[in-house]
């Protein structure tokens, strides 16, 4: 196994590592206070922040500094502020902020209280994703210990800086994972996303400037701080620096979530960390960072993971998490599976992805069941076309679209295939499948 | 005014951007969307979800456009989310954009039941209109459409027609913002998504009936124009509602030159900016009421009444003014103020005293458009010198004049027909009305036309001049109100004081003039 610097699931590892004392004995809150003793400025920090290259994990990879940095003013522009933790995640295949809430939720909120420093706000909320019961409880708990401990609340250890931290739960909804979403929801509202403009940083959370970062990001921040900008840079692309979490399921020997330097090679993650596709099989089709991300072939294995490299592989880094199918699974029915959740978890305002998620989904459904047609397949693609890039409120319609397009440049074959060959091979000759009218 | 009217006017302060469309470079307003300023340009930009009444919330994404900003290469945009900005150029015909709204039109017909042979809003639903400018002329779903309740009932105004909806979410926000009255939401999620009401209850308000014409496609019809006419068989006429003081601009529409159909508002910023009352709305009944007065009837000696054409009718009147010479003249508060100022003249000569109708406020009004006020002229009538005189001092005052000359349509109605019959006999009554009423106390009576056969001009609450138009002709035999009143006029000038007393002042006297009979209509 090649020998890396890691920090993210440092740790993770220790026992009881969710408890404050055990936390404060491995370091946590070291940067915070570094920041409050030194003092650094908020400045300082966004600067740091934008030295270490810091891309967001929560699937557009977007600067964080840079992000931070679009937050106006606070001299100026006197409104309230918030910052927002999506720890919604509901992206198929993606299952590592779940291991940071859970085993380490201080790290998690001292991210928090550097990035509110830094963006010069006292509140923030943090939206955990309603299935996810045991992390909720921990950051809930671990956040009464910070309370305790003066570490959240009013004049946080003893300086100027002041932040509270609130909870709250999801029900259910992936579309609430949404930046826009997320903060319709937060204000009781239906999870609906919002057009941009405007950007939440002028009108965010109830009409005020806000900041939505995704948990591993926020969780990178104290280690950039204590250790600086310099350190993370060792780590990674020039790109993409740092280390991410790759959540990796599927087909594989061990499936889990690997802490796994940004440009390592998909095929080496697979290999050295996951064991392998499971039962020597072979290597059907991959997807790199979440169902969004779209199916790969086998020869773009090779892949580094990162942003750009997979930018060029004609799918996205993601959320990092890779989905392995072997040589047995059928991607015609792994894309009926992942349109038949974005079907469900279309929120239903844009007209392309209200109706092109439901129709792909049926189209998917008649390709698996033997009453394809040849027309289908310039269909699927007409309508993805449709659906995107960019043609709807929020990415949603997007993330429907990829996958497609992945399967008709990737494995046209099956879709002939299913087609001619009257569908998936296990109904293959028998009674066709009964369509059911759709409605209430 | 309207709410969205008064932020309309709110944001006028903020300077003007200047932006090219299709080539042309113009003054676009920064606090509109791109779309608004497209609009004002004439060009015709697709749109659903937009309503330049209502927020946007840019969910269609039919009303996508080219729009190229600084460096950036040229995008297509969603022109109602759109900001406009300085230097933006804007192609609404791009490729790009007309593949987008081909694409869009696409997705919105899948589920949709292409029921136009037998949808009300066929002919006037923008569904249609742009899936012909622009949609791709077959379907390409081989999917069963989506089976939803098609004649929901929400309440005593509307019928919700589920299938046929888009979801464009405009009835919703109109609810929200205009009446501030929120009682539809969208239930249930993704493609299964529905409009429907807060636990199933009915629609509540006056002002249901909008609901019906910002639907750009027939999901929400008028139970009241439920399969009543092929809209393209209405004659369609830009006038001024009846149905208060506030004088909301509106289209009168009438079915094969006889039967109108419906009111719908016009957008008229001064006045009710897109929208109107359900009470003005539904009162079809007063101008489709049957039963005419055509021509003029006179009560005989015999005490019969008799019909005569109009200009015999008009002598005895002025025979029995001239006599009977301190008059009261009586107007309907819907007369216009051309008819009142050719009424105010006769009075003059007569030397009466005008006065106009003024019955009770009823308990309509509401903040928004409603004022409660049943008289649509009460403002110009009160400016050309009309005193407003209620119903119950009308009629204590008629008995203490002479004669009485009573103008306009639905007095009968406001005084009372019972009240008119008990009127002392010595009073001579001359009525010009709509319609007539078999009663002892009215001597002569000539028929005129109804509000939606009339022109002139009405004067608002605000003092805003509406217009009322000729929607269809006039009963046979009917005059123009104001060429009635004229006419009265100028047989009375002719016989001013000096000039031979005519010899008949008795009503009874009536000069055969074959063939020129009236008729009650």
């Amino acid at each position: 196994m090649s020998g890396f610097e890691t920090y993210l699931l440092e740790r993770t590892q220790a026992k009881d590592s969710h408890l404050l004392k055990v936390a404060r004995g491995l370091g946590t809150y070291g940067a915070l206070k570094k920041i409050l003793d030194t003092p650094l400025t908020p400045k300082d920090v966004i600067e740091e922040l934008k030295e270490s290259g810091l891309r967001g994990r929560g699937g557009a990879g977007f600067p964080t500094g840079l992000k931070w940095s679009f937050m106006p003013d606070a001299d100026k522009d006197t409104r309230k502020r918030y910052l927002a933790l999506n720890a919604d995640e509901s992206e198929p295949g993606t299952c590592k902020d779940r291991v940071l809430m859970r085993e380490d939720p201080h790290t998690v909120i001292e991210g928090c209280l550097i990035a509110a420093f830094a963006m010069r706000l006292d509140a923030v909320y943090i939206y955990v994703r309603g299935e996810y019961r045991v992390p909720y409880e921990r950051l809930a708990v671990a956040i009464e210990e910070a309370r305790t401990a003066g570490l959240v609340g009013p004049r946080i250890l003893g300086s100027d800086f002041s932040c509270e931290i609130h909870m709250h739960k999801g029900a259910g909804a992936y579309i609430c994972g949404e930046e826009t979403g997320l903060m319709e929801s937060l204000e009781g509202k239906r999870g609906h996303p919002r057009p941009k403009p405007p950007f939440p940083a002028g009108f965010g959370l109830w009409g005020q400037p806000t900041t939505v970062n995704n948990v591993e990001t926020i969780y990178n921040a104290p280690f950039i701080l204590e250790r600086g900008a310099q350190w993370f840079r060792s780590m990674g692309t020039k790109k993409s620096p740092g280390n991410f979490l790759c959540g990796i399921s599927g087909h594989v020997e061990k499936p889990g979530v690997y802490e796994i330097p940004l440009g390592m090679p998909a095929r080496q993650i697979l290999d050295e960390f996951a064991g392998g596709v499971w039962k020597k099989r072979a290597l059907k089709a991959w997807i790199p960072g979440g169902s969004s991300t779209g199916f790969l072939k086998p020869d773009a294995i090779d892949t580094s993971m990162d942003h750009d490299s997979l930018k060029e592989a004609q799918s996205m880094f993601g959320t990092g998490a890779m989905i392995i199918l072997d040589e047995t699974a059928s991607v015609v029915r792994s894309a009926l599976t992942l349109m038949n959740f974005y079907e469900h978890e279309s929120c239903g305002q844009c007209s392309q992805c209200r109706e092109g998620t439901q129709w792909l989904a049926q189209i998917f459904q008649r390709i698996h069941d033997g009453q394809g047609r040849m027309e289908d397949i310039q269909l699927l693609e007409d309508l993805a076309n449709g659906m995107a890039p960019g043609k709807t409120i929020c990415a949603l319609s997007d993330a429907a679209a990829i996958p497609t397009h992945s399967v008709i440049r990737n494995f046209k074959d099956e879709l002939v295939e299913y087609v001619r060959e009257g569908g998936h091979p296990d109904l293959r000759g028998k009674q066709p499948a009964v369509h059911q009218e759709v409605g209430v | 005014m309207s709410q969205s009217e008064a932020k309309d006017s709110g944001a006028r302060d903020t300077a003007m951007v200047t932006i090219t469309i299709n080539g042309r470079e113009v003054e676009a307003d920064p606090s509109k969307p791109l779309i608004a300023a497209c609009h004002a340009e004439g060009e015709e930009v697709p749109h659903y979800c937009y309503h330049p009444g209502l927020s946007p919330v840019g969910s269609c994404r039919i009303c996508q456009v080219g729009v190229q900003q600084g460096q950036m290469p040229p995008r297509v945009m969603a022109a109602c989310r759109t900001p406009v900005a300085e230097g933006m150029v804007v192609d609404t015909e791009a490729p790009k954009a007309h593949d987008a709204r081909r694409e869009c039109l696409e997705f919105l017909l899948k589920n949709h039941p292409l029921d136009c042979p037998i949808c009300d809003k066929a002919g006037e639903c923008t569904l249609q209109d742009y899936s012909f400018d622009e949609g791709q002329g077959e379907g390409r779903s081989v999917e069963p459409r989506r089976k939803l309740d098609k004649r929901k009932s929400l309440g005593d105004v509307i019928v919700l027609d589920q299938e046929r909806c888009i979801l464009c979410s405009r009835c919703v926000r109109f609810f929200e913002e205009v009446p501030e009255t929120p009682q539809l939401c969208i239930g249930e999620r993704g493609s299964h998504s529905v409009v429907e009401t807060f636990m199933n209850r009915p629609l509540t308000g006056n002002y249901q009936g909008n609901l019906a014409d910002i639907c750009p496609v027939g999901a929400l019809t008028l139970k009241e124009f439920r399969f009543q006419a092929r809209v393209w068989n209405l004659h369609k006429v830009a006038s001024t509602c009846a149905g208060c003081s506030r004088g909301c601009a509106v289209t009168t529409e009438v079915l094969r030159k006889h039967e109108v159909k419906r009111f719908r508002p016009r957008h008229e910023p001064a006045v009710n900016g897109y929208w109107m009352c359900d009470t003005g709305r539904f009162a079809l009944e007063a101008p489709n009421r049957e039963h005419r007065l055509c021509g003029g009837i006179l009560r005989g000696g015999s005490g019969q009444a008799q019909p005569v054409d109009t200009r015999t009718a008009l002598e005895v009147a002025r025979d029995m003014l001239i006599v009977h010479g301190e008059a009261l003249i009586v107007a309907s508060p819907f007369l216009t103020v051309e008819e009142g100022r050719e009424l105010l003249a006769l009075g003059k000569t007569l030397g009466a005293r005008p006065v106009f109708l003024s019955p009770e406020p009823n308990d309509l009004t509401d903040d928004l458009l409603h004022t409660g006020d049943p008289c649509p002229n009460r403002r110009g009538l009160s400016e050309l010198g009309f005193d407003a005189l209620p119903v119950e001092e009308v009629l204590e005052t008629l008995p203490s004049y002479e004669s009485a000359l009573l103008v306009g349509e639905r007095l009968i109605d406001m005084l009372g027909a019972k009240n008119l019959a008990t009127l002392p006999t010595a009073l001579r009554v001359v009525l010009l009305e709509c319609h007539y009423v078999d009663s002892p106390s009215i001597d002569v009576a000539v028929g005129i036309p109804n509000h939606v056969e009339r022109e002139g001009t009405w004067v608002n609450v605000d003092g805003h001049a509406g217009r009322i138009a000729i929607a269809r002709p006039t009963p046979e035999g009917v005059w123009m109100a104001t060429r009635t009143i004229d006419t009265l006029h100028e047989l009375l000038t002719m016989s001013a004081p000096g000039a031979d007393a005519p010899g008949s002042a008795t009503p009874g006297a009536i000069p055969s003039t074959p063939g020129a009979e009236a008729t009650l209509g």
